[in-house]
């Protein structure tokens, strides 16, 4: 017998690559330290999740929803530092990475 | 004995007396004359059997003997003593009545009540005093010659002493089964035929008259009028039955004006000189009798008002009847009790299919608004059909797939041309609406109009939020886009924008993202293939705006993995934060098989294509050897995954748990009887609602569990408030209720006096 794949319909959900080992079916799943809304949700501005609503991830290793750090950072009495460390922000630079994709 | 006043006194009267008699003639001629006259005028008065012929009387004579009569003021006496003479011979008139009474309890047969009329209308004659008299030969003092004497002659008083008298006999000689063959003749002249109004035989007049004179009119009017409605309710139940699609009010009141009408003169309107004054007559009778004609067809048409629902709108012209019966017939909470005992009956029961009742209940609302616009008497039926859906568990799925068009018979419970409205929660009094118009008076305290045509609004009332249409409309937006293959969302797409309008936007922003992962998924699809030609398109959608997906995967050979990890790297290549989290049981995989004999080009689920890859190293493999291979994977799906491939030709199941490759195929391994529908036909693994609630209280469960090792035995509003601190707890009481029966019932914990606790 021989099989030959013609096309794949498939199913897939897309996920922020956040740096940590593959959790699939975790059920705790990471939320926005501002928010409370999970990455792949949208921050409490925006309709619309994914690219319109992008993360952004800190040197301190801690991830925010874009929209809600720039809030934060924008109010006076953040002193421009990570709501969660206390240390100053600093947007860490994304290396186009080799985490494998199981 | 006697005093000598009062001899005299007698004496004296005795003198006047006789002077009177006697007039002054010599001797005692004067009272024979007078003797003779009274033998002469009582032998012509005296009532005689019909058999006996009336002897011929000169007419003189007898004028000239009740002159002298008249003279002498005996004419009273005269007429006295005839009244007893007749109630002497009543039994001659007594015997006939008896004879022809016993023939008609024979033979039922209105005729010889007839028969028995003309017969009395006989005796009537027969004896009338003044029958057979020339007018001219009356004694003067009974003619009334003009009419200033009209007032002093005494004709008219002979004939109604005479006729009083002759009445009471007969009516206390009838006997009771008279009134039920008089019945009976007067509907058999009635005008019987009901459809041809050309001809009216014309109405037979002379037994009316007799009936008149013999005072049968009066006596048994109630009677006659009874006739007369039961030949009406008759004729509406023959004529308007199961009519539906036309008026038939107009034409039933037309046969009334062409057909009764006439026959009505008769007893209704006798003596009426023409036309005019006969309808002035009939003026009273005409309106009860119309009365009577909305009311039979009102009933006819409430027994009927399921059916006519059943029809609309084929039945409307039927609905605008009764409204206008309605409208003269106070009987609106009749018709609502009619119909919601019709309901109850027909609708309201285990074997009546959820569409169906909404179908009917649409129909209802519609029909109700013909009757009624202001929607009271719908309010009242309407209670006990919206409560029964609203047990139901699939009416919301019912209601949704209707608004998303995907029923599959076409019947859409949504006229399309409904105007398209925003679902407006508790209207406001608008103090400003110059059409405002009072509450009608039946209706009750909580009665609340809404605005007419807009039937989804009804329907999704029926539930207290929208929120669980959102949720359901969710649910099967995922499952049509899924099984999408084309990639053609446009319909979606478009009943998406219709129900914005009726939720309003933010409560489908969720369907809006939907619709953007497919749009989305095809142009990452179309960069990832330019990049890298890839046999994979998949769809990529965001995890917290879809309902829940089954989960449950399993290990892909090696050859599907290579492609899907490829496909990976190409998207994170594409979009470097981001990864994929492949659903391999879900989707559809097209693999070309070829076969020593064969070629087969299918649609498989992604688990039977894996098969096909493992059956390709090996021919035989037994069901727990898939397992096995395939890892984290439940035997219900792995037999479904199977019994794809066993349809199609492919494998046959040797034995129990046993399958085969078919390299040649194998006439008889299609057994078309095995009732083995192709997995691929279900709809993708979404979870509908109530899985999802199933699966919610899975997990309060756990909590249930916890609670009841911890602390004991608790009782179940115990277990309700602590339940509540559970995030996402919302079920009420009774729900819970419901769970711990079934938990009961599964042996997970028994309940004694009010107390649940662990089974163990």
């Amino acid at each position: 017998m021989k099989v030959t794949i013609k096309s794949w319909n498939a199913i897939a959900q897309w996920r922020w690559d956040t740096g940590k080992a593959d959790q699939d079916d975790a059920d705790e799943e990471d939320v926005c330290g501002i928010c409370r809304v999970a990455y792949e949700g949208c921050c409490p501005a925006c309709k619309m999740p994914g690219d319109d609503c992008p993360l952004i991830w800190g040197e301190c290793s801690h991830i925010f929803h874009m929209h809600c750090l720039l809030k934060w950072i924008g109010t006076g009495q953040s002193k421009q530092l990570c709501p969660m460390d206390r240390r100053p922000w600093v947007t860490a630079e994304r290396k186009i990475n080799p985490s494998k994709s199981s | 004995m006697a005093t000598p006043a009062v001899q005299s006194f007698v004496e004296e009267k005795w003198q006047e007396a006789f002077k009177n008699l006697n007039r002054g003639e010599p001797g005692i001629s004067g009272l024979m004359t007078i003797s003779e006259a009274w033998r002469i005028a009582s032998d012509f008065l005296r009532p005689r059997p019909l058999s006996e012929p009336r002897p011929r009387y000169n007419a003189h004579e007898i004028k000239a003997a009740f002159d002298m009569l008249a003279h002498t003021k005996l004419l009273y006496t005269v007429l006295e003593n005839f009244l007893d003479d007749m109630h002497q011979q009543e039994y001659l008139i007594k015997q006939e009545v008896g004879e022809y009474m016993s023939r008609y309890e024979e033979t039922d047969d209105p005729q010889v009540i007839a028969e028995l009329v003309y017969r009395l209308v006989d005796w009537f004659n027969a004896w009338h005093p003044l029958a057979e008299y020339e007018f001219s030969s009356l004694p003067s003092i009974w003619r009334a010659d003009d009419q200033n004497e009209l007032s002093t002659s005494l004709g008219h008083i002979v004939t109604d002493h005479f006729t009083v008298a002759f009445h009471t006999h007969i009516y206390s000689i009838l006997p009771p089964s008279f009134s039920r063959g008089f019945k009976a003749l007067v509907s058999s002249t009635l005008p019987i035929s009901y459809d041809d109004m050309s001809d009216s035989p014309s109405p037979d007049t002379f037994v009316w008259d007799s009936f008149f004179a013999l005072g049968l009119v009066e006596r048994y009017e109630s009677l006659i009028a009874s006739v007369c409605y039961e030949h009406i309710e008759d004729y509406i139940r023959e004529v308007c039955a199961g009519q539906w699609s036309e008026r038939m009010l107009a034409d039933v009141r037309l046969w009334m004006d062409s057909r009764m009408l006439p026959w009505m003169r008769l007893p209704y309107a006798r003596g009426a000189k023409d036309l005019n004054e006969a309808t002035k007559m009939m003026s009273g009778v005409k309106s009860r009798f119309d009365y009577h004609i909305c009311k039979v067809l009102c009933d006819l048409r409430t027994s009927e008002i399921f059916d006519i629902i059943i029809d609309f709108p084929d039945s409307k012209p039927a609905l605008e009847d009764l409204k206008e019966c309605l409208h003269r017939v106070d009987q609106r909470s009749i018709l609502v009790a009619s119909l919601r005992k019709a309901n109850k009956k027909r609708l309201l029961h285990p074997g009546a299919d959820t569409k169906d009742i909404l179908a009917q209940y649409v129909s209802i609302i519609k029909c109700l608004r013909v009757i009624d616009p202001p929607g009271v008497l719908l309010y009242k039926v309407a209670d006990p059909i919206r409560r029964y859906l609203r047990d139901r568990p699939d009416t919301i799925r019912c209601i949704v797939s209707d608004l998303v068009g995907d029923s599959e018979n076409g019947t859409s419970l949504v006229d399309d041309n409904d105007p398209l409205v925003p679902l407006a929660s508790r209207d406001v009094e608008d103090y400003t609406d110059s059409t405002w118009e009072p509450e009608p008076i039946d209706a009750g305290p909580d009665f609340r109009t809404n605005k007419p045509g807009d039937i989804i609004s009804t329907l999704v009332s029926i539930y207290e939020s929208k929120d669980l249409f959102v949720k359901e409309l969710q649910v099967l937006l995922a499952q049509r886009l899924l099984n999408v293959k084309d990639g053609n969302y446009e319909k979606e797409r478009r009943n998406i924008e219709i129900l914005k309008v009726r939720f309003g936007e933010a409560a489908l922003q969720v369907c809006e993202v939907m619709l953007r992962d497919m749009t989305d998924s095809r142009r990452t699809d179309q960069h990832v293939q330019s990049q890298k030609p890839s046999l994979l398109h998949p769809v990529i959608i965001s995890r917290h705006f879809w309902p829940t997906l089954q989960t449950g995967t399993f290990i892909l050979p090696q050859r599907l993995r290579a492609i899907q990890e490829d496909y990976s790297r190409e998207y994170t290549a594409f979009k470097p934060d981001k990864k994929l989290v492949w659903l391999s049981h879900m989707g559809s995989v097209k693999i070309e098989v070829e076969l020593q004999d064969r070629t087969l080009e299918v649609d498989v689920p992604p688990v039977s294509a894996a098969m096909v890859e493992l059956f390709s190293e090996r021919d035989r493999w037994s069901v727990d050897e898939l397992i096995a291979q395939m890892g984290r994977i439940d035997r219900p799906s792995v037999m479904k995954g199977l019994l794809v491939l066993v349809d199609l030709g492919i494998l046959k199941e040797e034995e129990t748990d046993h399958y085969k490759l078919l390299e040649v195929a194998e006439e008889a391994s299609a057994d078309p009887g095995a009732s083995r529908s192709a997995a691929m036909d279900e709809l993708p693994g979404v979870q509908t609602a109530q899985q999802q609630q199933a699966e919610q209280m899975r997990v309060f469960w756990r909590f249930i569990e916890g609670m009841l090792t911890n602390l004991g035995a608790l009782p179940l509003d115990r277990i309700q408030n602590m339940l509540k601190f559970a995030p996402g707890y919302d079920r009420n009481i009774e729900q819970l209720g419901m769970f711990m029966e079934a938990a009961r019932r599964e042996g997970m914990v028994v309940a004694k006096d009010g107390m649940w606790r662990l089974n163990r």
